[in-house]
């Protein structure tokens, strides 16, 4: 099925009647700047509108695992410099909403420094400690 | 009865005890941080008043600012929620000291019952069973190898300064034992600057499943049965349930009973829960004391659904000094319900917690649906605090009518510009295990990532026509002449405001 054996008619205040030829659907949805967010039988999808260069910049950052991804409290750190770990390790404890946020190694190595302390505010993005 | 509750809390359980109050007349107080300015429950009392800056730290957990709110507003009562204060014994000691009404259980009550060595005694004392275990006096690695021996393997290595399963280590044979021993003793040291570890026999795939009691001031304390609450990640529930299905007529009454052994020993007043962990199911099944949560819990409207009782009402009622008006036969339960926590939480990047906007939010209102939320369409999640956004509780004559309900309710439940756990939660309350019950406390370690990753990610056909409607220009020649006579309607008009 394409998109365009589908029918879409928008019934104001974001949401939309979609019909696939088969049978019809009450869905939701709304635009912020480039994000496009849509509700559909109990999925939530966000479709991008940014340019492939951003969004794939934004994926990347993801893969910085020893930095934190959003602001949180350092509730635990469970290495020392010099120590060496297996991938998978439990390097350090973040909580940030109440939630606990594992910050684990990603591959096998070395921690050669730490640079947060327990009970520290940490930014997203600021490395928590120097591995390799 | 009381004049002038404060509410020192926010969000959805806010929300819950304005309501009640309201319901029974009595005037209410808001306290906001400067992030809650525009909350909902700030705008639903009769009062509100700010307490400090966004951090809880320096809002929601300052005794002295909420304290001095009370005073500046004559609140005669204050009532604590869950998190923040309500567990705080010095808060509940400070609100007697200032002669405001704690709504909640006595400032020694939390304080006995807080501490989980000496939680445990006292069940002990009663004749409540508690899991085996000891905090060895020589803390030797060979008397801490003793003591894991004396209970026999499986056994819980856990730091005892600790909670929350942060440095829990499990061991299931001798030859992890030594190493696990250094191990849970370095992550007790980092975590909280003690290493004394506590030795526990392990129970292996565990139930957990508590008992809801009440206790008014005049001797009478009354349990309201069970809620299940295995469904947990992290040590952080997501779905609660009543009753269990792991319980049989013979074991519901004798965990009742040793709930309200459990209270009465404690001394306790108002609404509390006592935990427990459920070895097997049925008439042989073992239970032991874990703890109690000296509180309202999140998950208390599943009980409010099986039961009739209304809880927050209850509540106000005892520390009103009023008689609780029922007897335990005249509790009873009937039906199932079930309670999904929606989260902010992106469930592809390991749940991470979200905060962002609400751009569309519109809750199910459908037969046998009650949501517990403290948002509002065009509202925040906050950084600052729980991703909490709302409680979905469903409610039928049998489990999987419940259990129907809450799906259908889930896929009629939008929630734009920010991530959620409601996916998930449709696919979880699918699982062919969740269907048939066989739950445990381990539940989602196993099937957690199995359920996340066939989650849907690739947006269906119907989905990117949404997509291309709503493109800029595009929506708006969409609405043209489709719509008539709505703009004569000033609420649809304005909720087609683009954010």
């Amino acid at each position: 099925m394409s998109a365009s054996n589908v029918r879409v008619t928008s019934l104001g205040g974001g949401r939309y009647r979609v019909n696939d030829g088969t049978r019809q659907w009450l869905a939701h949805g709304v635009a912020a700047g480039d994000a496009r967010w849509v509700f559909f039988d109990g999925g939530v999808y966000l479709i991008d509108a940014a340019p492939p260069a951003r969004r794939k910049a934004r994926h990347s950052h993801d893969e910085t695992a020893l930095a934190s991804p959003m602001p949180a409290t350092v509730v635990m750190i469970n290495v020392q410099p010099g120590q060496r770990v297996a991938q998978g390790d439990l390097l350090i404890m973040l909580e940030a909403m109440k939630m606990e946020l594992p910050i684990k190694a990603p591959r096998d190595g070395r921690v050669n420094a730490v640079t947060c302390r327990r009970g520290e505010l940490v930014q997203p993005g600021v490395p928590l400690l120097d591995f390799e | 009865m009381l004049r002038r509750i404060l509410i020192a809390n926010r969000g959805e359980i806010a929300v819950r005890v304005i309501r009640a109050c309201r319901e029974l007349g009595i005037e209410s107080v808001a306290v906001y941080s400067d992030a809650d300015a525009q909350a909902l429950h700030a705008s639903l009392a009769d009062h509100a008043v700010r307490i400090g800056p966004a951090a809880p730290s320096e809002s929601y957990l300052l005794v002295e600012a909420i304290l001095a709110a009370a005073r500046a507003t004559k609140a005669d009562a204050i009532h604590p929620g869950y998190g923040f204060l309500s567990e705080n014994a010095a808060f509940a000691h400070a609100c007697e000291q200032a002669g405001i009404v704690f709504v909640g259980p006595p400032g020694d009550a939390i304080e006995r019952m807080g501490s989980k060595i000496a939680a445990r005694e006292i069940a002990h004392r009663a004749g409540v069973p508690v899991v085996p275990g000891s905090i060895p006096a020589d803390q030797s690695d060979g008397a801490i190898a003793g003591a894991a021996h004396v209970l026999g393997f499986p056994v819980l290595l856990k730091p005892s300064a600790g909670g929350g399963g942060i440095g829990m280590k499990a061991v299931r044979e001798e030859a992890a034992l030594l190493p696990s021993i250094a191990q849970a003793r370095r992550e007790a040291s980092a975590a909280f600057g003690n290493d004394t570890l506590y030795v526990e026999r392990l129970v292996e795939q565990p139930r957990h499943v508590e008992i809801q009691v009440i206790a008014d001031a005049h001797g009478q304390v009354l349990h309201l049965f069970e809620r299940e609450c295995s469904i947990q990640r992290r040590h952080q529930k997501i779905v609660e349930e009543s009753p269990s299905v792991a319980l049989t007529p013979a074991l519901r009454a004798r965990m009742g009973e040793a709930a309200v052994r459990v209270a009465r020993a404690a001394g306790y007043r108002n609404a509390g829960t006592i935990e427990f962990l459920l070895d097997g199911a049925g008439d042989a099944a073992r239970f032991y004391f874990l703890e109690m949560n000296t509180r309202l819990q999140v998950e208390h409207p599943v009980t409010e659904q099986v039961t009739g009782v209304d809880l927050v009402r209850a509540q106000i009622a005892v520390a009103s000094g009023e008689r609780l008006p029922w007897s335990q036969a005249e509790i009873a339960q009937r039906g199932h319900a079930i309670e999904v926590r929606v989260y902010a939480e992106d469930p592809s990047r390991n749940d991470l917690p979200q905060a962002g906007p609400l751009l569309l939010y519109r809750e199910p209102v459908m037969p046998g649906i009650r949501v517990d939320a403290g948002v509002v369409e065009g509202g925040q999640i906050s950084v600052h605090y729980d991703p909490m956004i709302a409680k979905l509780i469903a409610s039928g004559d049998t489990r999987d009518a419940a259990r129907r309900r809450a799906l259908a309710a889930l896929r009629s439940y939008p929630i734009l510009g920010i991530r959620t756990n409601v996916p998930f939660l449709i696919a979880l309350l699918e699982h062919p295990r969740f269907v048939s019950g066989e739950l445990d406390t381990h539940f989602l370690d196993r099937e957690g990532a199995a359920l996340r990753s066939a989650l849907a990610t690739e947006p269906p056909a119907e989905v990117l026509a949404i997509a291309d409607a709503l493109l800029p220009g595009v929506e708006a020649d969409l609405r043209v002449g489709q719509d008539a006579g709505r703009d004569a309607d000033p609420w649809s008009a304005l909720q087609n405001v683009r954010v």
